[in-house]
């Protein structure tokens, strides 16, 4: 045996070793179950947990852009849950069921499957919820499960990332939803049911304006302060079973306030009753600005007239809490009412319903009213008729809203953005119409 | 020492090969194979009984996303609404082919999917798709939270343009199951051959018309072009195809008269009611009666 033997059968052994040691060797695995077992375990858990709560989850959805809204989750143990919301009064009111569904999509998944509430923040079709056609408010009905505690679930939207919390419910919480507290609380919208165009809340002694767009969620309160100037405060908000909670907490100078708890819906009167602080106030309708914006309407003339632009409605008059009060989309091919300022130079303007043409690609003026502003030294604007670019009708919208506009105690002016403006009745602020610069 | 040197390879193979993984014949449960599972409802129930047990048709309203555009934001329907939809599918689709051509004939080529939408499905350019389909298998029908019939309640006129539309998806979609089983005849494709477009999306019906095809979607291709004509002479009905044809004046932009493509109608007109009775014997005219009735019943 020579020395090569030797290396050969230690090569041989080496190579052996090396088989026997790596080849044989069981796989790691950080787990001792395998995917599909603790997949079916955390489903499990997760329904156990869902379906065991007597009274029901509170959800708490918080969309893309920041929206809060809440809903009462009931699950029971055959795939349905019946659902309560804060999105509308409707949704507070009446439970509704619809399908849900644990499946594993990657990881452990809970799946709203058929129209809920739920899926109404979700809807493509803007006229639902207000949001932008073909997305909705961004939100979801597809959720990965994040965590389970034991009274509250995270999960996290698999579409938009809409953050969704499970909080487990009371038999208290449960029963606001079904005694209509909750509903209770949206009353808070009527506040766009009062026919004045000016609602005033009164805190303290001080009045305050309150403007809401129950779309976005967001309140403005315009207030005059000690030195007589105007102020502005704008925060979103969001519902609560007592009343409606700022975002951003609203301080007045004297005190800060964190929301609004809101009592009753007084519809005879057309007031809201609601605390501030636990003193009861209300919000209800004014006539007049709280300070009237005197040099508004010579600004509104005068922005169109010196930019040779006007001025446009789609929507015309509303009158006494009706939108398009005098019906003008109902004149086939309307498309929106004009004011035009200075239209005869050093003359008259112009006021007249704009048309598309038959061929569908342009616009048209078929006849107009030629009306002249004038202001006067209390921050209004009057109109009166100095003739017709015939053949203006003797009766109908376009009769009816030139009617409006020749109002003879005439219109105060509200700046809503740097190119668009309010003009509202000084009569009883109960007509107004919303215009928007063309340029 | 060779015998020794081969023992020690021998030693390592048999080390190397009693490395066997666990029997491979345990397998897990699974979780969502054989598809999805849930507590039957009545509506189930519906499905399977007028459905899947006489047509081997399913019905999906539960959301799947995997069914429809990843890319879209859709939402499942409500379960009211399936019911009345599926009713009015039956009646309007399954019932006058049923008639017609017998329940062998029915069975044997219809799609055995429908998925149901609750939205629309927004497109980009703001327009929305009411309706696509998927080789022949497979149609989705959208905005049945917008469906309604007569018979319901609230009901006005322009409530019929959803439930026509989904009427028209299903009829065109089964076109094509047929033209693909039997070729449509190869004169149909001639008959206004040159002006077939990808770009017919910037075409209106009434343009499309005055060149002889019966929507612009028809203008797409040949195949969709037979499509579109049997679908739309089955949902107008034949005076609501007539009315179409009489409603075409002046002259296209592409220099087709108002009686050229008058005449090119007809004649695919002919060419579609020929193919009807040659290739799958079905009176066409007798066909379209009982589809146009089907809707007149559920609709005005």
């Amino acid at each position: 045996m020579n020395r090569k033997n030797y290396f050969n059968i230690g090569a041989a052994l080496l190579i052996s070793c090396v088989f026997i040691f790596s080849a044989c060797k069981k796989y790691d695995t950080a787990f001792e179950e395998s995917p599909d077992q603790r997949i079916n375990t955390a489903l499990k858990k997760y329904e156990s947990a869902l379906t065991g709560s007597a009274a029901g989850w509170n959800g708490t959805i918080r969309t893309q852009n920041g929206s809060i809204y809440h809903f009462h989750f009931r699950f029971n143990n055959s795939n349905r849950v019946s659902m309560f919301s804060d999105f509308n009064l409707e949704t507070a009111t009446t439970a509704r069921e619809s399908s849900y569904r644990l499946k594993s999509l990657q990881t452990p998944a809970l799946l709203f499957d058929t129209y809920s509430y739920l899926h109404m923040l979700s809807d493509p079709d803007a006229a639902v919820n207000g949001g932008d056609y073909g997305v909705g408010l961004a939100s979801d009905f597809e959720f990965s499960l994040d965590s389970l505690a034991a009274d509250s679930i995270l999960l996290t939207g698999r579409v938009h990332g809409t953050k969704l919390t499970l909080v487990k419910a009371t038999q208290a919480d449960f029963d606001a939803w079904q005694n209509g507290r909750w509903a209770t609380t949206l009353a808070f919208e009527n506040i766009n049911n009062i026919q004045n165009y000016f609602r005033r809340l009164n805190i303290g002694g001080v009045n305050y304006e309150v403007r809401i767009n129950s779309v976005t969620r967001t309140v403005t309160f315009t207030w005059i302060d000690g030195g007589g100037n105007t102020r502005q405060f704008t925060t979103s908000y969001y519902y609560s079973a007592t009343g409606i909670v700022f975002a951003t907490p609203f301080n007045t100078g004297t005190q800060t306030l964190n929301g609004l708890e809101i009592v009753s819906w007084d519809a005879a009167n057309a007031v809201l009753n609601v605390k501030v602080s636990g003193t009861a106030t209300t919000i209800s309708g004014a006539t007049k600005p709280l300070k009237v914006d005197l040099s508004a309407p010579q600004r509104w003339w005068q922005t169109a007239a010196s930019s040779g632009g006007y001025w446009i409605s789609f929507d015309g008059f509303h009158v006494n809490g009706v939108n398009d009060a005098f019906n003008l989309k109902s004149i086939p091919n309307y498309y929106f009412v004009v004011y035009w300022p200075n239209y005869n130079p050093g003359s008259n303007d112009l006021f007249a319903p704009v048309f598309i043409n038959a061929a569908g690609n342009g616009l048209e003026l078929l006849y107009g009213a030629a009306p002249r502003a004038q202001f006067t030294a209390d921050g209004r604007a009057v109109f009166t008729n100095l003739g017709f670019y015939p053949p203006y009708p003797s009766s109908g919208p376009a009769r009816q809203s030139l009617n409006q506009l020749l109002l003879p105690q005439g219109y105060y002016f509200v700046q809503t953005s740097p190119s668009s403006y309010d003009m509202v009745s000084s009569t009883d602020a109960k007509a107004w119409i919303s215009l928007d610069l063309v340029q | 020492m060779r015998l020794k040197f081969l023992l020690i390879l021998l030693l390592g193979s048999v080390a190397l090969f009693s490395c066997r993984k666990e029997d491979p014949l345990v397998v897990d449960d699974i979780s969502g194979l054989g598809g999805d599972t849930w507590t039957q409802t009545a509506l189930d129930k519906w499905l399977y009984d007028t459905l899947v047990v006489p047509y081997n048709i399913a019905t999906k309203y539960k959301w799947d996303q995997s069914e429809l555009d990843l890319n879209k934001n859709i939402v499942p329907p409500k379960e009211e609404k399936v019911i009345p939809v599926m009713r009015s599918v039956k009646r309007v689709w399954m019932d006058p082919y049923i008639l017609q051509a017998g329940e062998l004939f029915f069975k044997r080529y219809s799609p055995k999917l429908f998925v149901l939408a609750g939205s629309a499905n927004w497109n980009m350019d703001g327009s929305i798709t009411l309706g696509t389909a998927e080789g022949g298998r497979k149609i989705v029908l959208y905005l049945l939270n917008d469906f309604k019939n007569k018979t319901m309640p609230g009901y006005v006129p322009g409530d019929s343009a959803v439930p026509k539309q989904m009427f028209h998806v299903i009829h065109h979609e089964f076109a094509h199951i047929l033209d693909q089983t039997i070729r449509r005849p190869v004169e149909f494709d001639n008959v206004t051959k040159g002006f077939y477009t990808a770009d017919w999306i910037n075409t209106d019906d009434y343009s499309a018309r005055q060149d002889g095809y019966v929507t612009a979607y028809a203008l797409s291709s040949p195949g969709e072009d037979f499509a579109e004509m049997v679908s739309i002479m089955l949902i107008e009905g034949k005076s609501g195809f007539d009315d179409i044809v009489n409603s075409i004046t002046g002259t296209s932009v592409r220099g087709t008269t108002a009686a050229e493509a008058k005449a090119k109608l007809r004649q695919k007109e002919s060419l579609v009611v020929n193919y009807y009775k040659q290739a799958w014997n079905i009176d066409f005219y007798t066909l379209q009666l009982r589809v146009r009735n089907a809707i007149i019943n559920e609709l005005y």
